[in-house]
């Protein structure tokens, strides 16, 4: 008879609600929680695909702050690849880098800087991204657009990642690879 | 010594020919009709998920989680929304049977059915969801 309301007390205790409760055990069901879920596509990357030569790149499209249209930049006495010049960025002074050798691609861009500089070719920009030492340039031969992509679809560099390449979009192009753009300018 | 009584809010409900409760602070919402999404490889009695106000919901059906039977015929089948912890699971039943106010001298502990916490003097037998739910014995219970 004495055990009767302690029996109950641990009845109620399991009958009643409590949000801290466990619900661990349900292993196997959908999660479901009471908040909201994220809107669809939260979790996807927007890249900014560009192009250089005949390969397609992207970077991840919150670090670009702006695009600029290619133009001619003040040269840098003995600068050297992969610094192409400084730009006067609204009264800031930015300087500007070529990714191609970063990439492994073949340098053969034309001086850009400098008062003697041809007009850059019309397709080219200038990708304004935001760095730790303020913002940088990187010369592009064009640039495509946004793509979105969820990071599953991401192929990654076989054999672990190499410097800066984050990994590589199937695309219906193609292929576009995804990269670091603080690599880039390294 | 005799033990202070408390009083239990239970949101009842049919499921086969039984009056099942539970704690009304568990529940949010009674939905009317449900078609849920079915998942794929969920256990036998996970019916599929539903979206309710943004949010994935899965729905669990408790007949085939407790003993079969004909349920009244007054009775309508009705998705219950329940808070389980943090988490919301969605209960098929075959009706509702109202809120009702027990006294813990009223319940009596419960039979062998698993799940089954307390019997009340009316027959309401108050659910333990968290245990009736746990996996696997409740992909055991619902059969295949």
């Amino acid at each position: 008879m004495s055990r009767q309301p302690e029996t109950l007390e641990a009845l109620l205790a399991r009958f009643r609600y409590r949000p801290d409760e466990e619900s661990g055990g349900l292993t196997e069901l959908p999660t479901a929680t009471v908040e909201p879920d994220q809107p669809k596509g939260a979790d996807a990357l927007q890249l900014l695909t560009f192009g250089l030569g005949t390969a397609e790149y992207g970077v991840a499209l919150g670090t670009v702050t702006e695009i600029l249209r290619a133009r001619p930049l003040t040269e840098i006495p003995r600068a050297r690849p992969p610094l192409l010049g400084v730009l006067n960025l609204r009264g800031t002074i930015t300087p500007v880098y070529d990714p191609s050798l970063r990439l492994g691609l073949p340098v053969n861009a034309p001086p850009c800087a400098g008062p003697d500089c041809p007009r850059p070719p019309r397709p080219a920009r200038i990708l304004v991204v935001r760095t730790v030492l303020g913002p940088a340039g990187l010369w592009v031969d064009r640039v495509r657009g946004v793509q979105r992509a969820r990071p599953a679809e991401l192929e990654r560099p076989r054999g672990g990642p190499t410097g800066g390449v984050l990994g590589v979009l199937p695309t219906a192009e193609g292929t576009c690879t995804v990269v670091d753009p603080e690599w880039l300018l390294r | 010594m005799s033990a202070e009584l408390q009083a239990i809010d239970v949101c009842a409900f049919w499921v086969g020919p039984a009056i099942y409760g539970i704690d009304v602070a568990r529940v949010d919402e009674i939905l009317p009709r449900v078609v849920p999404l079915p998942v794929a490889d969920a256990p036998a009695h996970v019916e599929g998920v539903v979206h309710v106000h943004g949010t994935a919901v899965p729905i669990v059906d408790l007949r085939r989680l407790l003993p079969a039977g004909t349920p009244p015929r007054t009775a309508k089948p009705k998705v219950i929304l329940a808070r389980l912890g943090r988490r919301r699971v969605g209960l098929r039943v075959d009706g509702m049977a109202g809120v009702r106010r027990y006294t813990t001298g009223e319940i009596r502990p419960g039979d062998a059915v698993p799940g089954v916490l307390g019997v009340t003097a009316d027959e309401c037998r108050l659910l333990d969801l968290r245990e009736l739910l746990a996996e696997p014995a409740a992909a055991r219970r619902a059969g295949l």
